[in-house]
């Protein structure tokens, strides 16, 4: 069985945590704007898992292109990247498809990942300016 | 009406498609950069950790760049064609 790396481990509980964080946000936005109900909460727990899990998905094949030449590697990556991307895809298709999630909810869950790491120097500078 | 509509949905599939084809660049990006951090542990295997984070990061910012074009495309294949249908019937009223 493959041993997930500590980084992966670590940086994969990072985005989860603050993508729980970010949809929390997003809820109180939905809820003051009065468009809250069960589907938007449906949709983001559906557009959350699918970003975590192609994180941690990115993350065990770097793990794994990091113990391989370099045209290997590459080759590995980009395989794995379009694998990747359909199964997001998928992971959209069901979310629009099926009635009990809210499509903007599973779309904007989706971009968790990106605002996160985007914030992530900020945050990182604010806590160096504590410490 | 029938060709309006026709040209409405012929538009957003091509729309769609069209960008889809932003989709190849985070998978050439990716595979350029675990590459050169092949090269950077092959160098000095004792930033492994480092190097590792690092990537990690870029990738998954290199990979929103497919991920915005999944997202338009599922909304003009899904949302947008009602909208203008809706739009056309409207002004047609």
């Amino acid at each position: 069985m493959l041993k997930v790396d500590k980084t992966v481990k670590k940086e994969t509980t990072y985005i989860a945590i603050s993508s729980v964080i970010m949809s929390l946000f997003m809820q109180s936005v939905f809820l003051i704007l009065g468009f809250w109900d069960y589907t938007v909460l449906l949709g983001n727990l559906w557009g959350v898992f699918a970003a975590v899990l192609n994180f941690f998905l990115m993350g065990i094949t770097v793990q794994k292109a990091l113990n391989k030449d370099k045209k290997q590697a590459q080759s590995m990556v980009r395989a794995s990247q379009a694998g990747r991307m359909f199964m997001l895809f998928c992971f959209v298709l069901v979310g629009v498809l099926v009635d009990a999630f809210n499509i903007y909810a599973v779309l904007i869950s989706l971009l968790f990942p990106r605002i996160w790491i985007f914030m992530r120097p900020l945050l990182d500078k604010k806590s160096d300016d504590k410490g | 009406m029938e060709l309006a509509i026709g040209i409405i949905l012929g538009c957003c599939a091509l729309g769609a498609g069209v960008a889809m084809v932003a989709g190849i660049g985070p998978g050439i990006g990716e595979g350029n950069a675990v590459a050169k951090a092949c090269e950077a542990i092959g160098r000095q295997p004792e930033c492994k950790g480092d190097v590792t984070t690092t990537m990690l990061m870029g990738c998954a910012i290199a990979e929103t760049t497919g991920l915005y074009a999944l997202v338009i495309a599922i909304l003009l294949i899904f949302v947008a064609p009602k909208q203008f249908v809706n739009i056309l019937l409207d002004s047609l009223k």
